[in-house]
């Protein structure tokens, strides 16, 4: 993180003392069509212990489009895409109020049961994470867990076909059998997209999905998160500006564990509302 | 006594050293210490070192050479010695002039050798003694001048001091490698002194165990027979069913420790298990024979089952319980090892718990859990107060848990307990043993080092 200016770290302390004392935050947020929201967030808090993480989120997330989260690190953009898939329920200090409706089902409630929710919404994380197993074993975990296939030739078919969309499976063919950790650092990363994609879920969730590695493999992410789009809804958490503008749709700048600014990427690029979106995608701050 | 002293003159002359080489390397640069190539008190470590070292080796040379030149000088004047005598003659010749010297009376007080050799160890002793005390201090004094005048401010103290440390250290190293190559070649020579009286092949290979050597010819079981078999097999046994006990309970438990166990839970339970550790193995063999092999026994009797009062059973449960913690608190680590990010990428597809432990934790901590299970059977193989004390002594080769079995570690105890001969093959035969379960859990650690070693490389 850059340095703050004082002006503006006194500018932002107001703000967010202003935030929690209004009923409804001071949100410059776009307004999506009802039938295209995928997922509706709801005045979502979060806190871990005796620290709160998220003031109250409200934001939709629109179908079959990318939705980048961008802010400065520690602002709560990856604690929200967490709750997306109740991957907080794993932190023993963390809960989560509000709601967060998918197709009409809040998925924060207790009666969601969230093997089946993850099945739904699939996630690939800042680091590749293979499991020391083989390439094919990978990709066949989920279809496994859920029993997706019945018989050898099914698995055999759902592996190839997931390995092909992501630009995997003329790589890798020859030796499907070796492990998966013996891969390149983008080959990893694109295993786990694959793996998070063979069992066929409805949105994708991608935590900096490109932090660890180098620009070449970042580049062939960005395309395959270009090619992905289509078939499912990909909600990108990522700190990198360039990459937010190039792959998605909408763009959300979180700041302090407020949503501060969300709308079109080009809108928020080009003529930011807010002032502090202003400052963080001018570099002043972040 | 004379050592004590002379170690703590010596030290009292490099403290003084210290103090010189310290003041003096000032005083060369004019207390300007930036002109000195080290700090002050590396030279006065370094006046210490020489004042020092040179001195407390020569005490420890001497205390080591000593007895023996003195002893061969005494010897060589008594005349009544037979020079061809055996070493048990000579040793009992020279404590009879020991205790001359010290007593004024006593066997051979009226044998004039005798007498002259107890006066000349009685001088050889107080001329020894001053010309060492002349000689370390005279070592000491010689080394802190030396030391003192080879200061100067182009003098590298630093490094110097720094390579005398770093020998230091390799001569502390060598100390410990060198006393475990001769515990293992006392052991090895011993044993093949035994291989020189009870053929190698008998030994490994023979099914009957029963090291009775008479004392006279005409004694009943005048030739003792050592075939090693069946107390390998009890040995075995036993381990195996401590390993039935240890490995699923042990690793089980750290599973829940791990995964499942809340902070506070696990606070409390994990050095609970680790009292288990800290329990003396004689308490596990009371409790084996006092409790565990008559409960056994019971239960066999109320099922109509003939069981021994000392089974393998009774001692390879307690065994197994006592092994608990280890496998348990080694698994634990390895499985805390294993990346979050790996659980992440499990619980993110929909594995539940159980599944992602199974699947993906599990495999990945494999090879640190196989590592740490060898550990603990080379720990149960040689376990020996539990076996002592609740199996049996009789070598029966047999499978059946419920029947005595014996261990090497008992024949071992067993054989070399109360006053044996030296050199008869039944005390040779625990040497012969001690080396076999050397070898095996040689084998099993260096295996178990190595498996936990590549686990390590590859998520570091």
């Amino acid at each position: 993180m850059k340095p703050m200016t004082k002006e503006n770290a006194i500018d932002i302390d107001n703000s967010l003392h202003i935030n929690n004392e209004m009923t409804k935050p001071d949100v410059t947020s776009m307004k999506i069509p009802a039938d295209q929201v995928k997922i509706k967030a709801e005045d979502v808090r979060v806190r871990y212990g005796d620290k709160e993480a998220l003031f109250g989120i409200n934001l939709d997330i629109p179908k079959s489009k990318v939705t980048s989260f961008i802010g400065p690190s520690g602002c709560g953009k990856s604690t929200f895409l967490r709750c997306i898939n109740r991957m907080n329920d794993t932190i023993d200090n963390c809960s989560v109020s509000g709601q967060i409706h998918m197709d009409g089902v809040d998925i924060l409630s207790k009666q969601v049961d969230t093997v089946l929710l993850r099945a739904k919404i699939g996630m690939v994380f800042q680091k590749p994470n293979p499991f020391p197993k083989s390439i094919y074993d990978n990709v066949a975990y989920g279809p496994r867990l859920h029993g997706l296939a019945t018989s050898k030739s099914e698995m055999d078919e759902v592996v190839e076909t997931s390995l092909e969309k992501v630009g995997l499976l003329k790589e890798v063919k020859d030796r499907l059998l070796e492990p998966g950790t013996g891969l390149s650092g983008g080959q990893q990363q694109r295993l786990c997209i694959a793996r998070a994609i063979a069992v066929d879920p409805e949105i994708l969730l991608m935590d900096e999905p490109c932090s660890a590695l180098d620009p070449i493999a970042t580049a062939k992410i960005e395309e395959l998160i270009d090619e992905l789009r289509g078939s499912y809804t990909i909600v990108i958490v990522t700190h990198s500006m360039q990459q937010a503008a190039r792959v998605s749709q909408q763009t959300a700048f979180f700041h302090l564990g407020n949503l501060v600014e969300y709308g079109e990427t080009e809108q928020i690029f080009t003529s930011p509302e807010d002032e502090r979106t202003k400052g963080y995608i001018t570099g002043r701050f972040g | 006594m004379q050592t004590t002293i002379f170690t703590f003159t010596v030290l009292l002359l490099a403290l003084i050293g210290y103090y010189m080489g310290r003041s003096r390397a000032v005083s060369t640069v004019g207390g300007d210490i930036r002109k000195l190539h080290s700090l002050p008190r590396h030279y006065g470590y370094f006046v210490a070192i020489w004042c020092g070292v040179p001195a407390l080796v020569l005490c420890v040379l001497w205390t080591l050479f000593e007895p023996q030149i003195v002893n061969s000088l005494v010897l060589s004047g008594v005349s009544s010695l037979d020079p061809d005598a055996s070493s048990a003659v000579v040793s009992r010749v020279l404590s009879d002039i020991k205790f001359l010297a010290l007593n004024g009376t006593g066997r051979g007080a009226d044998d004039p050798s005798m007498i002259a050799a107890a006066a000349h160890y009685s001088h050889l002793k107080s001329v020894g003694t001053a010309s060492l005390a002349v000689a370390v201090i005279a070592f000491s004094i010689i080394g802190l001048v030396i030391g003192r005048r080879r200061i100067g401010a182009e003098l590298k103290a630093r490094n110097q001091v720094e390579d005398i440390i770093r020998l230091v250290l390799l001569a502390s190293s060598i100390v410990a490698i060198l006393t475990t190559i001769g515990i293992v070649a006392s052991l090895l020579f011993e044993a093949i002194r035994f291989f020189g009286k009870v053929p190698f092949t008998d030994f490994l290979f023979g099914l009957e165990w029963s090291p009775q050597i008479a004392l006279r010819k005409d004694q009943v079981a005048s030739q003792g027979s050592f075939g090693a078999v069946p107390i390998f097999a009890g040995t075995l046994l036993i381990s195996f069913i401590a390993m039935c006990v240890a490995v699923p309970v042990g690793l089980l438990s750290a599973i829940y420790m791990s995964e499942y166990a809340t902070p506070k839970v696990r606070a409390f339970g994990k050095p609970m298990l680790e009292i288990l550790a800290g329990i003396p193995t004689v308490v596990y063999g009371f409790f084996a024979a006092l409790v565990v092999a008559p409960h056994i026994r019971n239960i066999g009797d109320s099922w109509g089952i003939d069981v021994s009062s000392e089974s393998a059973l009774a001692a390879g449960l307690v065994m197994g319980v006592m092994i608990i913690p280890f496998v348990s608190s080694l698994s634990d680590d390895v499985i805390r090892a294993v990346p979050q990010s790996l659980r992440d990428g499990s619980y993110a597809l929909g594995g539940t718990k159980s599944e992602t432990v199974l699947n993906v934790i599990l495999p990945a901590a494999l090879p640190g859990i196989v590592g740490g299970v060898m550990l603990a059977i080379s720990r149960a193989i040689g376990e020996t107060m539990i076996v002592v004390m609740a199996a049996g002594l009789t070598a029966n080769l047999t499978a059946n848990p419920l029947q005595a079995v014996t261990t090497a570690t008992v024949q071992m105890v067993t054989l070399l307990v109360g006053d044996q001969e030296f050199d008869s093959p039944k005390t040779l035969a625990a040497f012969a043993l001690g080396l076999v379960l050397f070898c095996v859990t040689l084998c099993l650690n260096v295996v178990a080092l190595r498996v936990v070693a590549k686990y390590r490389e590859k998520y570091d």
